[in-house]
C-alpha cells in the first residue's frame, strides 16, 4: 500500500485518490451482500483502507455487485451504474454475476453481467468471504495504478452495443441514453 | 496589517479544523468501535477524489446554491473570535452571528430543492424541523448571555468572561450552559440527533444529489459547520481563548465528549428529537434567562 | 407647484375618470390608471420635505378641516404611491382578460386616493372620512371575485365597521373633552390631559388601528380578504393599507399622545398602555408565524405572515425608544416591499397556471418562470430577514432595541418567530418553484413583462435597501426626531453605536469576496455536466414520470405536535358571536308576522297588560 508516500501524492493526486477513496453503493443486488456488512464492521473493518459504503450512487465510485442479477435487478443496477460519476469501478461479487452460477439455467436471471454494464473485476466463490473482497481491493489498486480499471471509457467506447444488450434484456427501457447512442460502437 | 492577515488566516484555519476534525472523529469512532479506522487525513483523501470527478448538476440553483452555502459558513468564521482575533468585530455582533449562520443550511437547502429529488426534500424538511427545535433554547441560550452581560457583541462577551470568570462557571450562565451542552449533538448533527443525513432511510438526506465537486464543497460545508457550532460554543460558555491554541485545545475536548456521546447512541425520530428538545433544553435555558432577569435587576 | 390639495384632487379625478374611460375601452383604462398612478409617485416625490397645513373646507359642522404634512405623512404616502403604481403596472397582464376591469382600475385608484386622504389629513374628522372611504372600497375589491370573496369581505367591512365606529367615539370624545378636531392642535392638548382621558382615547383608537392592522385578537378577517382578493390588489392590501393601522398607532401615540416624551413620565397612562402593546404584537409574531407552518394555499401562508410581521411593527413602535420606533417604521416599509413582491410572485404562477395556488399540486416552476423565481426567492429572504436583504436590517434595529432594554423575553418571541417564518417560507418556495416538474405545467410560459418589471424593482429594491439601509433610514430618522426623540446615529451603510454597530456594507464585502473565493475554487476544480430532472436517484427504481415530489405535509412530524395548540380560537370566537347575534335578530325578526291579525293582537295585549300594570302595580 503506498498510501503514505507523498510524491505518489503530488504526481498523480487524481489516481491515487480514486485508490484510497473507494465509497462502495450500498445497494444490496442479491445474497452476497449479506458479506458486506462483517467487512465494513468491527470484525474486518474496510474502512481502514478507505473503502466505506455511502447510500446515493452519486457519492460512489465502487459498484459491487453482490450475487445473482435477476432481470428486475438488472434495471436498477444499469440506472444505479449509469448515475455514478467518472471514473467508477464495478465489480462481480460471487459465481453467479459471472456466469449465472446455481442460476445457470434460470429464465429470470441473467446469466452474464458484463454485457450490460462494464465489469473492471470479479471475485469467484459462493460465498466468498469478506477477505476476498479486501483482495479485490488491492487487485483494482493495482488494476488503476496501470490504468486497467478501464470499465467506464469501454461503456462510453461501446455504448451502443451495451445499450442493444440492455434494451434485449429489458423490453422498454423508459429513460434517455446515457450517451449519445451515434458514434460509439 | 497583522490584523488584515487574520481576515485570511481566520477561515483558512477553520476549514482545516474542521477537516482535521472530520478525520478525527472517523478516527476516533473506529477506535471506540474496536476498530482500526481510516487515516486521520482520510477526508482530505475524500476530497481529493471529489474534485478529480465529475459531477451532474440539475441546474443554476443546485450550483450557486452550494456557493452561497460555503461563502456564508466562510464569512461567518470572521464575526467569531479565534482566540483573540476576531476580523470583522464591529460589523453587528451576536445577532449578525445568528443570521448568518443560516446562510449556511438555507443555501443547502435551495441547492437540494433544485435537485429535484425527493429523499433531498425530506432531508432539508427534517433539518429545518430539527432547527426549530434546537433553535428554541439556543435562542434563550444567546438571550441569556446578551442580558446577563448586557451587549450584543461577542468581543464583549468574551472580554467579560476572562476578566470575570467563564459563563459556566457563574451560576445563573450555569443552567444556559447546561442546556447549551445538552443540545451541542443537535446543532453539530451527531447522534442522537443524526436525523439530518439519514443514510439509510433517505439514501443521506439532502446531500443525496451531490458528486464530485458538489460533494465536495458540502463536505467542506460540513467541516466549516462543525468548526462554528464548537466556536459558538466555547466562546459564549467557556470564554473563548486567550490564544488561538488554548482556544483550539477547548475545542478539542468538547469535540471529544460529543464523539462519545455520538459513538455508543442510537438516534432519535424525528418528531422525538423535537419533543427532547423543546422539553429539558428549553425548560433549563428558560430557568437561566428567568434568573438572569431576576438578579440582574 | 405642488401641494397636497392637488395631489388629493389629481388622485380623486384620476379615479373618476378612469371610470369613464375604462367604459369605453378598458386596455386605453388600465393604461390611464398607470398614468395617473406614476404621475401621483412624481407629484409625491416633489413634497419632499415640506411641511405644512392647508385648511381647505371651513364650514362642516363648523369645524374647519384641513390637509397637513410633514416627513411621517410623506413617507408613508411616497410608499404607498410607489407600491399602488407597481401593482397596477402588474394588474396590466392579471387582469386583461377578465371581466369589469374598468371597475378594478377604478377601485384601485379610490382606494389609494383614501390612503393619501388618511396620511394627509390634518384633522381627525377629515380622517374619518377618508378613513371610511378606504374601508369600504376596500370591501369593493376584496369581493371582486365574488364566490369567496364576498364573504371574504363582509367579515373584512364589519370588523372594520366596528373599528370605525370606536374611533368615531374617540373622535366624538374628543371633540366634547378638547373643543378641537385639529392634529396639530390636540397634540398639544393631550399630553397634558389626565390619565384616564388617555387611556379611553387610546383604547378606543387603538380598537380601529388594531383591526386595520390585524393585530392578534383582531385579526380574524386578514387570511380570508388577502386569499381572496385578485392577487395585484392583495399587493396593495398587505403592502400599505393593512399598515395603514400602523400610521393610526403613529398618529395617535407619537403625534398626538406625545409618547416620545411621555413614556418615562410618572403619572401617564402611556407606558402601560406601550407594554400592553408590546406583548400583544409579540403574541402577534408568535402564533401566526406557526399557523402559517400549516397552511396549503399559498396566498393564505402569505397572509398569515402578514399577520406575523405586523407584529414585529408593533413591537418595534410600542417600544418607544428612538432606534426600536426606527426599526418599526422601517419594517413597515419593508415588510411593504416584500410582501408585495411575495404576492406578486404568486400572482404570476396563478397567471400562468390558470388559477392555481394550491402548494400541494404545484412545483419545479423555477425553471419554467425564472422571474417570478427570483421574486419569490428575493421575497423570503427578505422576510426572513437574510443578512444583506432589507428585512435583516429593520429586524436587527428592533432586537437590538429589545435586548439592550432589557426585554429579553419580548426578543424572544421576536426571534423565535423568524425563526418559525423559515419553515414555513421554505415549503412555500420549495413547493412551488422547487422539486420537480409536473407534466401539466410543460408548457408554462415565462411571465408577462408587465409583471416582470415591478417583480424586478422591487427584487433589487430589497437589495438595494439591505446593502445600502442609510437610504430609506435617513428618511426615518427625520420622523423620529420630529417625534421628539434623539437622532439615530445613521450613515448610508448601517448603524454605528456604543453599545452595537451594524455595518451592512462591510458584510456585503466579506459575502461578494467570498463567493468570489468560492467561485474561483469551484471554476478551477470543478466539472460538472447538466442532467435532466428525470435523472434522480430514486433506489434504483425509474422515476414517475409525472410527480416525484416530497410537498404534502411537508413538516409532518411537527404539524402533528403543533397542530393542536393552533387553533385559530379567536376566530372560532368571533364566527359565534355573528351566529348569536344572527339568530338573536332572527328571533326579534319573527315578532313581524306580516299578519294584521298579529299585530291587533299585540296591542291588544300591550294594552291589557298596561292595565294590568296599573290595576295592580301601587307603588305609592
Amino acid at each position: 500500500m503506498d498510501r503514505n508516500q507523498l510524491v505518489k501524492w503530488l504526481e498523480s493526486p487524481a489516481k491515487m485518490g480514486h485508490k484510497y477513496s473507494l465509497h462502495a453503493v450500498y445497494f444490496c443486488t442479491g445474497c452476497g451482500i449479506i458479506e458486506v456488512p462483517p467487512s465494513i464492521t468491527a470484525r474486518w473493518d474496510a474502512e481502514r483502507f478507505g473503502v466505506l459504503p455511502s447510500a446515493s450512487p452519486r457519492h460512489a465510485n465502487l459498484f459491487l455487485i453482490t450475487g445473482y442479477v435477476s432481470v428486475k435487478t438488472l434495471r436498477a443496477i444499469i440506472q444505479t451504474y449509469d448515475q455514478m460519476p467518472e471514473p467508477k469501478y464495478a465489480v462481480g461479487f460471487g459465481s453467479c454475476p459471472i456466469n449465472g452460477g446455481m442460476y445457470w439455467d434460470s429464465y429470470n436471471t441473467i446469466k452474464h453481467l458484463d454485457k450490460y454494464i462494464p465489469i473492471d473485476g470479479w471475485i469467484a466463490g459462493c460465498m466468498p468471504r469478506p477477505e476476498a473482497i479486501f483482495v479485490a481491493v488491492t487487485h483494482l489498486w493495482t488494476l488503476i495504478d496501470k490504468d486497467m480499471a478501464d470499465g467506464y471509457k469501454r461503456y462510453r467506447k461501446h455504448y451502443a452495443a451495451y445499450r442493444a444488450n440492455q434494451e434485449k434484456a429489458l423490453p422498454g427501457l423508459d429513460w434517455p441514453p446515457l450517451f449519445p447512442l451515434e458514434g460509439s460502437e | 496589517m497583522t490584523k488584515m492577515i487574520w481576515y485570511v488566516l481566520s477561515p483558512l484555519i477553520a476549514l482545516v479544523v474542521g477537516i482535521l476534525l472530520m478525520g478525527l472523529s472517523r478516527k476516533l469512532l473506529a477506535r471506540i468501535h474496536w476498530r482500526v479506522g481510516p487515516p486521520i487525513l482520510q477526508p482530505v483523501i475524500d476530497l481529493i477524489r471529489f474534485l478529480s470527478q465529475k459531477s451532474a448538476s440539475h441546474g443554476f440553483l443546485f450550483d450557486s446554491g452550494l456557493i452561497l452555502s460555503l461563502a456564508g459558513s466562510l464569512v461567518l468564521t470572521l464575526f467569531l473570535p479565534l482566540g483573540q482575533y476576531t476580523p470583522m468585530s464591529g460589523s453587528g455582533g451576536l445577532l449578525v452571528i445568528l443570521y448568518v449562520m443560516l446562510l449556511g443550511p438555507l443555501g443547502i437547502a435551495f441547492s437540494s430543492g433544485g435537485a429535484a429529488n425527493p429523499y433531498a426534500s425530506i432531508g432539508i424538511s427534517r433539518k429545518l424541523m430539527l432547527a426549530m427545535g434546537y433553535e428554541l433554547p439556543l435562542l434563550l441560550i444567546v438571550l441569556t448571555v446578551m442580558t446577563g452581560y448586557r451587549t450584543i457583541s461577542i468581543v464583549e462577551v468574551v472580554r467579560i468572561q476572562q476578566a470575570q470568570g467563564w459563563a459556566i462557571a457563574t451560576f445563573p450562565l450555569l443552567l444556559s450552559a447546561l442546556a447549551y451542552i445538552l443540545i451541542l449533538p443537535a446543532i453539530l448533527g451527531m447522534r442522537p440527533f443524526e436525523v439530518v443525513g439519514a443514510a439509510q432511510e433517505i439514501s443521506s438526506g439532502p446531500v443525496v444529489e451531490f458528486g464530485g465537486p458538489h460533494l465536495a464543497l458540502s463536505t467542506l460545508q460540513h467541516a466549516l459547520t462543525t468548526y462554528i457550532g464548537l466556536s459558538l460554543f466555547v466562546n459564549l460558555m467557556l470564554g473563548g481563548g486567550s490564544n488561538p491554541v488554548f482556544f483550539l485545545l477547548k475545542m478539542l475536548v468538547v469535540f471529544v465528549l460529543c464523539l462519545c456521546v455520538h459513538a455508543v447512541f442510537p438516534r432519535f425520530r424525528v418528531d422525538q428529537a423535537i419533543r427532547y428538545l423543546w422539553r429539558w433544553p428549553a425548560l433549563v435555558a428558560m430557568a437561566g434567562l428567568v434568573l438572569t432577569v431576576l438578579m440582574g435587576g | 407647484m405642488t401641494g397636497v390639495e392637488i395631489i388629493l384632487a389629481a388622485a380623486f379625478a384620476g379615479a373618476l375618470l378612469t371610470w369613464f374611460i375604462g367604459r369605453t375601452s378598458s386596455t386605453a383604462g388600465s393604461a390611464f390608471a398607470v398614468a395617473v398612478l406614476l404621475a401621483l409617485t412624481a407629484l409625491v416625490a416633489l413634497l419632499h420635505g415640506r411641511v405644512y397645513e392647508t385648511v381647505f373646507y371651513r364650514g362642516f359642522l363648523g369645524l374647519p378641516m384641513s390637509l397637513r404634512t410633514d416627513s411621517l405623512s410623506w413617507f408613508f404616502a411616497m410608499a404607498t404611491t410607489v407600491l399602488a403604481a407597481l401593482s397596477g403596472i402588474f394588474s396590466l397582464s392579471y387582469m386583461k382578460d377578465r371581466k369589469n376591469t374598468g371597475f378594478f382600475n377604478t377601485m384601485l385608484l379610490l382606494v389609494n386616493a383614501a390612503m393619501l386622504g388618511v396620511v394627509f389629513s390634518g384633522d381627525l374628522l377629515s380622517f374619518f372620512i377618508f378613513w371610511e372611504i378606504m374601508s369600504w372600497s376596500t370591501f369593493l375589491l376584496i369581493s371582486f371575485n365574488r364566490g369567496q370573496g364576498v364573504n371574504a369581505g363582509l367579515k373584512y367591512i364589519v370588523m372594520s365597521l366596528v373599528g370605525s365606529m370606536a374611533m368615531l367615539v374617540g373622535i366624538g370624545w374628543l371633540l366634547g373633552a378638547f373643543g378641537t378636531l385639529n392634529i396639530a392642535r390636540l397634540s398639544e392638548l393631550i399630553p397634558s390631559a389626565s390619565g384616564g382621558h388617555q387611556l379611553v382615547l387610546l383604547l378606543l383608537f387603538g380598537i380601529a388601528f388594531g383591526i386595520k392592522n390585524a393585530v392578534m385578537p383582531l385579526h380574524t378577517w386578514l387570511p380570508d380578504a388577502y386569499t381572496e382578493a385578485p392577487s395585484p390588489f392583495t399587493a396593495v392590501l398587505s403592502g400599505m393599507l393593512t399598515r395603514m393601522g400602523i400610521f393610526g398607532f403613529l398618529l395617535i401615540l407619537y403625534v398626538m399622545a406625545g409618547a416620545a416624551r411621555v413614556l418615562h413620565s410618572p403619572g401617564s397612562t402611556v407606558p402601560t398602555y406601550n407594554v400592553v402593546l408590546a406583548w400583544l404584537g409579540a403574541v402577534t409574531i408568535v402564533v401566526p408565524t406557526f399557523i402559517a407552518m400549516l397552511q396549503n394555499d399559498a396566498k393564505r401562508l402569505l397572509a398569515w405572515h402578514g399577520i406575523g410581521q405586523g407584529g414585529y411593527m408593533i413591537l418595534g413602535m410600542a417600544f418607544g425608544t428612538g432606534m426600536g420606533l426606527a426599526g418599526g417604521i422601517f419594517h413597515t416599509l419593508n415588510h411593504a416591499i416584500y410582501i408585495v413582491l411575495l404576492f406578486m410572485s404568486v400572482g404570476a404562477v396563478q397567471h400562468r397556471t390558470g388559477g392555481v395556488r394550491d402548494l400541494n399540486s404545484l412545483g419545479g416552476l423555477a425553471r419554467k418562470m425564472p422571474v417570478a423565481f427570483i421574486g419569490a426567492l428575493m421575497g423570503i429572504s427578505g422576510l426572513i430577514g437574510v443578512p444583506l436583504t432589507n428585512g435583516f436590517v429593520s429586524k436587527w434595529m428592533i432586537y437590538r432595541t429589545l435586548i439592550l432594554g432589557g426585554a429579553p423575553f419580548l426578543a424572544f418571541a421576536a426571534l423565535i418567530g423568524s425563526w418559525g417564518t423559515i419553515l414555513s417560507v421554505y415549503k412555500f418556495l420549495h413547493n412551488v418553484f422547487l422539486g420537480q416538474l409536473p407534466s401539466k405545467y410543460e408548457n408554462v410560459r415565462s411571465s408577462p413583462v408587465s409583471m416582470k418589471i415591478p417583480i424586478l424593482v422591487l427584487s433589487f429594491a430589497i437589495l438595494l435597501f439591505g446593502i445600502l439601509p442609510g437610504l430609506p433610514l435617513k428618511v426615518i430618522d427625520g420622523i423620529v426626531v420630529s417625534f421628539g426623540l434623539p437622532s439615530l446615529d445613521v450613515s448610508l451603510w448601517g448603524i454605528a453605536s456604543e453599545a452595537g454597530t451594524l455595518n451592512t456594507v462591510n458584510l456585503f464585502a466579506a459575502l461578494a469576496v467570498g463567493v468570489l473565493v468560492v467561485l474561483a475554487f469551484v471554476r478551477i476544480l470543478g466539472r460538472s455536466e447538466r442532467v435532466g430532472q428525470d435523472s434522480n436517484y430514486s433506489a434504483g427504481c425509474g422515476v414517475p414520470r409525472d410527480r416525484y415530489n416530497y410537498t404534502a405535509r411537508y413538516y409532518d412530524p411537527l404539524f402533528r405536535m403543533i397542530s393542536p395548540y393552533l387553533k385559530d380560537f379567536f376566530s372560532t370566537l368571533y364566527d359565534g358571536l355573528a351566529r348569536g347575534i344572527g339568530s338573536l335578530c332572527e328571533a326579534v325578526r319573527m315578532i313581524y308576522t306580516g299578519y294584521v291579525s298579529s299585530y291587533v293582537m299585540y296591542i291588544l295585549l300591550f294594552i291589557s297588560a298596561m292595565i294590568f300594570i296599573h290595576l295592580t302595580w301601587n307603588p305609592w
